[in-house]
């Protein structure tokens, strides 16, 4: 279950960098002051969220301690 | 590790030498332009008027043509040029999100400082061997006399007087 989570992680963080980095080199493309706008805030956006994604789907899953059967005493 | 390359180094890699490439044409008079609001700061480059100070910097290359905005409106100071920056973005808040004023309204934030003029100028023979530069110097120096709001360099820009004046064409 774990793993089919970390694969769709790494596959939206996939996604969100190239989109991140089509829009930068679209940003470098445009010589207007706008396209600085884009590139920070649209390509750096995608970039970071997609750094992010990946990065914390790198993370040890969570002990879930409260979910475990307490073992019993013969 | 591929994937860390993949996933964290390549995209930060790619974001920082594009982020380069913007920054470097946002020095460039032509960026500058781009915005209607500055077309007649364009246009004042090219009046035919040693008097005008900028047409007379930018058409006898006493400033780097293709950056004339910005080699005169960033201040020589450490963050000179990361306050240059800031600025522009403010610019295009205004531009995009404000009401821009009229161009012949737009001032400058603070007085422009003579450092801007004296780093290039002190120390240079032309500048020196003026007998009035040398009497103000120290009030040059400290900003207490302005090089130009003193009477001396008072005509910059100008757009509201635009209409009246002639233009220099490059190749006449």
């Amino acid at each position: 279950m774990k793993e089919i989570q970390i694969e769709q992680a790494l596959r939206i963080s996939g996604v969100l960098l190239i989109l991140g980095i089509v829009v930068e080199i679209i940003s470098l493309l445009w010589e207007k002051p706008l396209a600085f706008l884009l590139f920070v805030g649209v390509g750096g956006a995608l970039t970071f969220v997609g750094i992010v994604l990946y990065l914390y789907s790198l993370l040890p899953p969570a002990v879930e301690s409260s979910s475990q059967p307490r073992p019993k005493n013969s | 590790m591929l994937a860390f390359v993949a996933f964290c180094v390549l995209p930060v890699l790619c974001g920082s030498m594009a982020a380069s490439t913007h920054i470097e044409r946002s020095k460039q008079t032509k960026f500058c332009l781009s915005c209607h609001i500055m077309e007649p700061y364009g246009k004042s480059l090219y009046v035919d008027d040693p008097s005008y100070i900028p047409a007379a910097h930018f058409q006898n290359h006493r400033v780097p043509p293709d950056e004339a905005c910005y080699t005169c409106h960033t201040d020589y100071g450490l963050y000179g040029g990361f306050r240059a920056k800031l600025g522009g973005l403010r610019h295009i808040y205004i531009q995009y999100f404000g009401t821009p004023p009229r161009p012949e309204d737009i001032q400058l934030y603070k007085p422009y400082n003579n450092r801007e003029c004296l780093h290039c100028h002190a120390g240079a023979r032309s500048f020196e061997s003026n007998a009035v530069h040398t009497a103000i110097r120290d009030q040059l120096t400290s900003n207490e006399m302005s090089c130009i709001s003193s009477g001396c360099h008072d005509t910059i820009h100008n757009v509201k007087e635009q209409s009246k004046v002639k233009f220099w064409t490059p190749g006449q």
